[in-house]
């Protein structure tokens, strides 16, 4: 035993490191974009993801994890949503979270899945299910 | 597409629970859930200080068993899924977990209490005062023993000779701990006991089960302490020691003292890092683990069979007794 702290291997990828960090000024709104991948930032940056949540009062911190070690496997798409948060799923391994109140945006991206079919395709069917509710 | 609004769903079964001592408010559309859960809520009336929400919707269209774990997490959320229609995501701010499953799943008992209820204490428990330690607990006459080590050190061989030599059983993997008042409370869940393949050795009883795939992916054997052993369990307890097991190849057994700064690392170094997000949990958990590092902390070098090393630890457990009641 050393007095340096020794963590589990990060089984979650819960700090998988975020080099490319973007911000984007929206009137007096912050739009944060932290990734992995600089296509996947720059991207989400160009969307015009904020303008699709309900609540942008408080801005919008988006970290979006490039996951390479998950799994690659089915096209059906699963939204799960309870108070404040939605979870979409494509398949297991890939995995987008919004939290209404905090104005998180989240998630891990299968290698499979482009940057085209997550800001146009997954992204609108997550935050649009508040409308669509 | 299939959406899930949990907050939208008729969930008319409702109850309070009890898991490790938490608070489980219930709310489900499926009496089999509602019923799998009751059978396993236990109340040790030491409830930590927050409980949590459990939310659970079940499809009843599908019969789609649990499969492959695939757990994610970032700041304060984290997902598990087993297989497509079994998946759960845990709100670790708002104390809650928010579930869709199968109607196979809704009725698999052993699903939910060798899996799902300790992933949900070990990953919503911080946020409740509840700290998951890597170390098994037992229990004589009121006095409860935790017992750490590594991976393979023996934990789970040891609380399985223990129970035999008239040691009540707590847990032998993970115990969940709280504060009381100015104590400690350490928590066991009905998690199996897991022996790996060679305890059969020392336990000749285990020829009647078969090896398992864990979660972890070791091949084991995962069985019901008080079914496979006739052991008596015990749901909570409170822990007066510490010992740190460590296996030698010299047969024999050295108990010697420790600081209570390498109890706190020891104790830290099991614990999971948790994000920036949920400092206020951390602040918690370091105030629990400060607790248990004041324990009286011993390290037990043993070599020889888990009934030696049981013998061992049941003679320190009479004696340092005596001396507390001297």
């Amino acid at each position: 035993m050393t007095d340096k702290q020794c963590w589990h291997p990060d089984l979650l990828r819960r700090f998988v490191p975020t080099p490319y960090v973007f911000s984007k000024w929206d009137g007096r709104n912050r739009l944060s974009v932290e990734s992995n991948d600089l296509e996947i930032a720059l991207s989400v940056r160009q969307a015009g993801i904020f303008h699709r949540q309900s609540n942008r009062a408080g801005g919008l911190l988006c970290k979006l994890i490039r996951d390479m070690a998950g799994p690659v496997d089915g096209s059906e798409i699963t939204i799960v949503s309870d108070g404040a948060l939605r979870v979409l799923y494509l398949g297991r391994g890939t995995i987008l979270i919004h939290d209404h109140e905090r104005s998180e945006f989240l998630g891990f991206i299968a290698r499979n899945v482009t940057v085209q079919e997550l800001v146009s395709s997954l992204t609108p069917a997550l935050l649009d299910a508040y409308s669509q509710q | 597409m299939s959406f899930l609004s949990i907050d939208q769903t008729d969930l008319h079964h409702s109850m309070e629970l009890c898991f490790a001592g938490a608070a489980c408010d219930l709310r489900t559309n499926s009496s089999e859930v509602a019923r799998v859960l009751q059978y396993l809520s236990i109340s040790t009336g030491d409830t930590v200080p927050s409980g949590f929400k459990m939310r659970v919707v079940v499809d009843v269209s599908s019969e789609e068993a649990a499969g492959e774990p695939h757990f994610r997490g970032l700041h304060h959320v984290v997902t598990a899924s087993f297989g497509r229609s079994n998946v759960f995501v845990f709100d670790i701010l708002r104390r809650t977990l928010s579930a869709g499953v199968s109607a196979a799943v809704a009725r698999d008992g052993r699903f939910w209490k060798e899996k799902l209820i300790p992933i949900t204490l070990g990953v919503l428990g911080s946020a409740m005062g509840l700290v998951p330690v890597h170390c098994a607990c037992l229990e004589l006459d009121g006095d409860g023993l935790l017992i750490a080590g590594v991976s393979g050190a023996g934990k789970s061989t040891l609380s399985v000779a223990l129970s035999e030599d008239g040691f009540n059983y707590v847990s032998d993997d993970w115990t969940y701990i709280s504060r009381l008042g100015d104590g400690i409370v350490a928590h066991g869940t009905s998690a199996p006991v897991k022996l790996l393949p060679d305890a059969v050795e020392h336990f000749r009883s285990l020829q009647r089960h078969s090896l398992q795939r864990s979660m972890n992916g070791e091949l084991a054997y995962e069985v019901d302490i008080a079914e496979a052993f006739g052991a008596r369990v015990e749901r909570a307890c409170e822990p007066r020691w510490l010992i740190f097991l460590e296996r030698t190849l010299e047969a024999g057994a050295v108990l010697t003292p420790m600081s209570s700064a390498e109890a706190r690392r020891y104790v830290n170094s099991s614990v999971e890092r948790l994000p920036p997000q949920l400092d206020e949990a951390v602040a918690t958990r370091e105030q629990t683990i400060g607790r248990v590092a004041l324990l009286p902390s011993w390290r037990f070098r043993y070599g020889g069979t888990p009934q030696f090393a049981a013998k061992e630890l049941r003679e320190f457990v009479v004696h340092r007794r005596q001396e507390i009641y001297v």
